[in-house]
């Protein structure tokens, strides 16, 4: 009987030491990507003009997204390939690239919803789910992976409708390296024509 | 009519054993492992086409439709198209073994003909029996029958033999492909272009995104409709909802 009770109370005690911190980490991630969508949400919505946005935007992204681990992921084989002076190029160009392209999606936004739904973990990774709504169109499901692998989370992916937006990017860079002799030079200089430097 | 169905079945498994190009490292496999793009000099030119067709044809007229029909007229028409493609998704939902999806499909087929006035508005998502798609293409692929090689079509935009294969096939079986309205093939040809703007017109951000932002939009078109094709099998093979619904088990 007294065998079965402690049974019973390590299974829960156990139970609840396994569920209590994952409560934890879901409604951080989940927080912390709510958050992350209010403050884009206050940008767009304020009165500023283009560039002014822009300038609020790349503090927050910088703050909330791996931009360096994303950019080192989408030049996939070419990293290695890459000498030392052009991944410091590369990643240079790629933060303001991103940028532009965030930046340039901002009227979009505007009079956009969107809710969590569900958390989980996929391979060390949290993925908050949400669902966004834009005003006349059927809602999307977008799927934001953040790493807790720091001291503070931080975005490495974007999946909307199943696409993941770091893969297609790293498609885009080695298709255009396939086709220009994997010349990494020619991608930056297209990179530097992109982010207008 | 079932020689030409093995026919068809059997030219597909066959292209989806396709090889893949040599690879060295892993990361080398990972990225191959993307792309099957055996008719790449033909796709990319009709790629080219189609994308002189969508810059002043089709977008215009996508642009042209959302400027002039309100929101509150294009989603009823949406809605009308959604339930007209009702009987092809039930069919298909059957075919993959789903029948908690075959069910929704059916009473939302019932519900939205009726109290939602011939389709015009979609009461059945409130009454709890929410919407999907899905075709032929994603039910060979439950069937084992891989992508094949990737396919850029006019029109149509990118898709792959399975799925290409899959969507004359959708369109063989619904019976709206063989109605005629007094004779004429009028009401039908009508159903094709509506859906093909409505459509279009769901894609202009999307697609002019990546005509704005990818280096080169033909690899990044390929690669997203993989993925989200790939997205949406795993989703249609992960729902195993059970057939009594919610409001049984009260």
């Amino acid at each position: 009987m007294l065998t079965r009770r402690t049974t019973l109370l390590l299974g829960a005690a156990s139970l609840i030491a396994l569920v209590a911190p994952r409560r934890a980490w879901a409604q951080d991630t989940t927080g912390f990507i709510v958050n992350l969508g209010n403050q884009l949400a206050a940008i767009v919505n304020s009165g500023g003009g283009y560039d002014d946005k822009k300038r609020r935007l790349a503090p927050l992204i910088e703050e909330a997204v791996d931009v360096d681990g994303i950019a080192q992921f989408c030049l996939g084989i070419y990293w290695r390939r890459a000498t030392p002076a052009q991944q410091t190029e590369f990643r240079r160009l790629f933060h303001a690239v991103l940028l532009n392209n965030i930046g340039g999606k901002l009227g979009q936004f505007q009079g956009v919803t969107f809710r969590p739904t569900t958390t989980s973990q996929r391979e060390g990774d949290s993925v908050v789910g949400t669902v966004i709504q834009r005003p006349n169109q059927q809602p999307n499901n977008v799927q934001w992976v953040v790493s807790t692998a720091s001291d503070r989370p931080k975005i490495v992916d974007v999946q909307a409708e199943g696409v993941s937006l770091r893969l297609t990017q790293r498609n885009d860079y080695s298709a255009f390296l396939t086709r220009n002799n994997n010349n990494v030079d020619a991608l930056l200089s297209a990179m530097r024509q992109q982010a207008g430097a | 009519m079932r020689l030409r169905h093995v026919l068809l079945l059997a030219a597909l498994s066959l292209s989806a054993c396709g090889g893949r190009p040599a690879a060295g490292g892993a990361d080398d496999l990972a990225q191959a492992d993307q792309v099957n793009d055996p008719l790449e000099g033909t796709n990319r030119f009709l790629y080219r086409v189609n994308d002189g067709l969508d810059t002043y044809v089709l977008r215009p007229v996508a642009v042209g439709y959302r400027n002039v029909v309100p929101g509150a007229v294009r989603r009823p028409i949406r809605n009308v198209l959604n339930n007209l493609s009702s009987p092809v998704v039930f069919a298909n939902d059957v075919l993959q073994g789903k029948p908690r999806r075959a069910g929704d499909t059916m009473m939302r087929f019932l519900i939205n003909s009726t109290a939602g006035g011939a389709g015009l508005f979609d009461v059945a998502t409130d009454w709890g029996y929410p919407r999907h798609g899905t075709d032929l293409g994603v039910t060979l692929a439950l069937w084992g029958v891989g992508d094949g090689p990737f396919l850029f079509l006019p029109v149509l935009g990118p898709s792959n033999v399975r799925d290409a294969g899959g969507f004359a096939g959708d369109t063989a079986f619904n019976p709206l492909t063989y109605a005629t309205f007094g004779g004429s093939t009028a009401v039908n040809v009508g159903r094709f272009v509506i859906g093909a703007i409505d459509a279009r017109e769901r894609l202009i951000e999307p697609i002019d995104d990546v005509k704005r932002t990818a280096l080169d939009p033909y690899a990044t078109f390929r690669s997203a409709y993989g993925q989200n094709r790939r997205s949406t099998i795993e989703d249609t093979r992960n729902d195993r909802r059970a057939t009594v619904p919610a409001w049984f088990n009260r």
